[in-house]
């Protein structure tokens, strides 16, 4: 029988959400279109128009030398043409935002490839040559994993995802990276992820209203849904500690659990 | 569930934020930047006056990321009513989270038994009372740099090791009845009736010397130093008081017993890849740490704080200083390390716990360890421990690391775990399992250091076979899962304790290092120990070892 992917297990909101998420046949979406060279002015890491930097010629002009991994994976453009690795790190809210960072990771893993990614509390980094990079950076700022309020574009000084959040609802950014426009009750980039001013205001768009990220949110929270409603999920992660404190990581070794 | 009143961390966090604890929203950026603390408007003004002085720039509040952009919290010290600005909870700056260290670097433990019998058997004297407490003065003159032995030698300033001495202890009443006290460690007089009892039957008729060296030789050399300058001023003392012969082949004896066969250094070797000598933080195990806590010997009735109290000490030794400072150096691990000492966050949660296993589990120690138990009481005590965060914004905030919450939240699920059933490596599997449950409902945990140790550590916590595991009273900063656990070893130390506490045990390694940190002349009261870091960041703790006799009047 060939094997059915079942990403995440639970019946409870937040399961279904995060089951969604990973899930590549589910087409995630698309919420705002900031514009590839907006993209590219907040990652910071070239001018829009300006040529890709490479580290190595690009691998049709090169004598690789033969070997069964090359054949069996094709490259990503920018490992085509010989890109620079960049990297988008994003910061999640604990109060709400539709992602968490683990998820990220696991998200990343089904939806894409050609990456190496890190978590953390608060942040989730993705590093890719840069080309590629790009077009995965505003795919993931376009579409519903972003909200402007309760998700940060920060390359360093990352910390404010456990913060109160401000009086418009904005997550903490103790660089001031983006600001609260109430005119167009929008939120504005100001500067980039290094936090290095930007020529002009980009926007990201209107934050989604808190009961429509309590709908669409990844974590579990008391004054959301509580994980332990959903006994499945609780059921998985109380197996894991105990397959691991029998049986170490030989879990095939325990007979009847 | 305890009802909103009770909740023992709403006091510092009323301190902390204008807001209620409750508020999910406040005002940024308005401040002042660095402005807002006395104590970086001290340190740019002395900065300024360096910079001039000496002609190189130097500390710049301008420089790097903004400070202060929301407001710079005041931290109190658990259990007491201390508030501090975080900048004095780093080790550099508190003279007490110094001298804590340096009163366990500069203790060495050392068996006189060994030393009686070749005085005795192999050179025929005879060592009685009035002879030990000669040689106690010998002793007490020599170790803190005193020559006993040859004469035009260049000698110490007692001003400088005025810290510096030896005393002795033992479960032989009799004998001790006949040692002059000034120089005895009762005790009797120090631990609770079953306490002493426990302690003088396992240390039995053995004599032991706890030596505090002085806290300036560890300063200038290192932890490897002490049972060196310790058992050469041990071997002196005794060919001085017994008129030995300095060069003859029982003096070997006496040495070999002061360096190694009758000697306990509070942490032990280290493989040569972590560049440490013995008798450094990283080799001090867990029940070892857990001994050198007082605060069980003073408050015998609060278990819990007996547990805390263990967790601020391996929070600043081992977190701060070990971790922080000898393996990697920087200031970043003061914020994370002090979540666990600070705010009675940690305490609200590890009280709640006790409360619920009396009330719900028969009290502490009536549960046997089985997986059941550990899935409800280890679920029970994380939910509670992550719902606060969730209720309380302010408690988020205090703890705005991930890592910060996942070691507390942890903590007190492994201290739960192990007083319900009195047993440590029960209450370090209750850890792991916090760690897993805290990964999978929030989808974040701490820095990648939790990917690894924390996923992987249930796997270990009960192996005991020495190529997998270790008791874990037994197993230290250096255990190959957590050697580089950077804010774990706090939670380790007070689970070790942890379980000992909760059975009434009046140690949980050994006997030895439980006495000789009852000693009330050592510089740090290690019965007190938030308190006196407390003290430190109020710059009311008086340190050992400075030098004011030898440097120019300022």
């Amino acid at each position: 029988m060939a094997y059915q992917a079942q990403y995440y297990p639970g019946n409870s909101q937040i399961a279904k959400n995060r089951r969604r998420y990973m899930d590549p046949s589910e087409k995630l979406k698309k919420l705002r279109d900031v514009a590839m060279d907006d993209v590219v002015r907040i990652l910071g890491h070239r001018a829009p128009g300006e040529d890709y930097k490479s580290i190595h010629p690009p691998l049709e002009e090169g004598n690789e030398p033969d070997d069964y991994v090359r054949k069996l994976v094709t490259p990503i453009e920018g490992a085509k043409k010989g890109d620079r690795i960049r990297y988008v790190q994003f910061t999640d809210s604990i109060y709400f935002a539709p992602m968490v960072p683990y998820l990220r990771a696991w998200m990343y893993m089904t939806r894409m490839r050609g990456f190496d990614t890190g978590t953390l509390s608060g942040r989730q980094i993705i590093e890719m040559r840069e080309r590629d990079l790009e077009k995965a950076s505003k795919e993931l700022i376009d579409n519903e994993t972003f909200d402007p309020a309760k998700t940060g574009i920060r390359g360093a000084t990352v910390h404010g995802h456990a913060c109160r959040l401000d009086e418009n609802g904005l997550m903490f950014d103790a660089w001031q990276r983006y600001r609260w426009n109430a005119k167009k009750g929008e939120v504005e980039y100001v500067k980039d992820q290094v936090a290095l001013p930007l020529d002009k205001p980009i926007s990201v768009g209107k934050p989604l209203p808190d009961a429509e990220l309590k709908k669409m949110t990844t974590i579990f929270r008391v004054d959301g849904v509580d994980m332990i409603d959903d006994p499945e999920v609780m059921a998985m992660n109380l197996r894991i500690h105990r397959l691991r404190t029998l049986c170490g990581f030989q879990a095939f070794a325990l007979k009847g659990e | 569930m305890a009802k909103e009143k009770d909740k023992l961390f709403l006091d510092a966090m009323k301190k902390k934020f204008k807001e209620a604890p409750t508020a999910v929203n406040t005002n940024y950026y308005t401040f002042g930047g660095w402005k807002q603390s006395k104590r970086k408007r001290e340190w740019v003004e002395q900065a300024n006056k360096i910079a001039k002085a000496r002609g190189i720039p130097m500390m710049n509040q301008d420089i790097g990321v903004p400070l202060g952009q929301r407001v710079l919290m005041p931290y109190q010290l658990s259990h007491t009513d201390i508030y501090a600005e975080a900048d004095d909870l780093h080790f550099m700056n508190n003279a007490a989270m110094q001298q804590c260290w340096d009163d366990i670097r500069r203790t060495v433990i050392s068996g006189m038994d060994t030393a009686h019998a070749v005085i005795e058997k192999r050179l025929g004297k005879e060592v009685t009372p009035e002879t030990i407490n000669f040689y106690l003065e010998t002793v007490n003159h020599a170790m803190p740099g005193g020559a006993v032995v040859q004469e035009h030698m260049a000698e110490v300033s007692p001003g400088l090791t005025a810290d510096c001495y030896v005393k002795v202890f033992s479960g032989d009443d009799e004998l001790l009845d006949q040692i002059d006290k000034r120089f005895v460690i009762d005790i009797n007089k120090e631990f609770p009736k079953d306490q002493a009892k426990q302690l003088k039957e396992a240390i039995g008729k053995s004599l032991w010397q706890k030596v505090a060296c002085p806290t300036l030789v560890g300063r200038v050399c290192d932890g490897g130093t002490m049972s060196r300058w310790s058992a050469m001023q041990i071997s002196m003392s005794f060919i001085s008081a017994y008129r030995l012969a300095a060069g003859e082949a029982a003096i070997a004896d006496f040495a070999f017993a002061a360096k190694h066969a009758s000697v306990v250094e509070m942490g032990t070797m280290m493989p040569a890849r972590r560049a440490r000598g013995p008798n450094e933080p990283g080799g001090i195990p867990f029940g070892f740490l857990a001994d050198m806590s007082q605060s069980f010997r003073v408050k015998p009735d609060d278990p819990a704080r007996a547990a805390l109290e263990v967790v601020a000490l391996g929070a600043v030794v081992n977190d701060q200083i070990y971790l922080g400072s000898y393996m990697s150096g920087g200031v970043g691990f003061t914020q994370y390390a002090t979540a666990a000492y600070t705010d009675d966050i940690l305490e609200d949660y590890t009280y709640w716990a006790v409360d619920h296993i009396k009330s719900k589990y028969g009290g502490l120690v009536k549960s046997k360890p089985s997986m059941d138990l550990m899935e409800k009481l280890g679920t029970e005590v994380n939910t509670y421990a992550l719902e606060m965060y969730e209720k309380y914004p302010a408690a988020m905030e205090a703890h705005f690391g991930g890592s910060q919450r996942a070691t507390v939240a942890a903590a007190a699920t492994g201290i739960a775990c192990a007083m319900a059933t009195g047993n440590a490596d029960f209450g370090v599997n209750g850890w792991y399992l916090s760690m897993l449950q805290h990964k999978e409902r929030w989808g974040r945990l701490g820095f990648y250091g939790f990917d690894l140790q924390d996923q992987c550590g249930a796997a270990n916590s009960l192996s005991y076979r020495s190529d997998e595991g270790l008791p874990f009273e037994l197993r230290g900063p250096n255990y190959p899962n957590y050697a580089m656990n950077v804010g774990h070893l706090s939670g380790y130390g007070g689970i070790a304790c942890a379980a000992h506490v909760a059975r009434g045990d009046a140690f949980a390694c050994s006997p030895l290092i439980k006495v000789a940190f009852a000693d009330k002349n050592l510089p740090f009261d290690f019965a007190n120990i938030t308190k006196e870091f407390g003290r430190g960041a109020l710059r009311e703790f008086m340190p050992a070892g400075e030098r004011s006799l030898i440097i120019p009047a300022q």
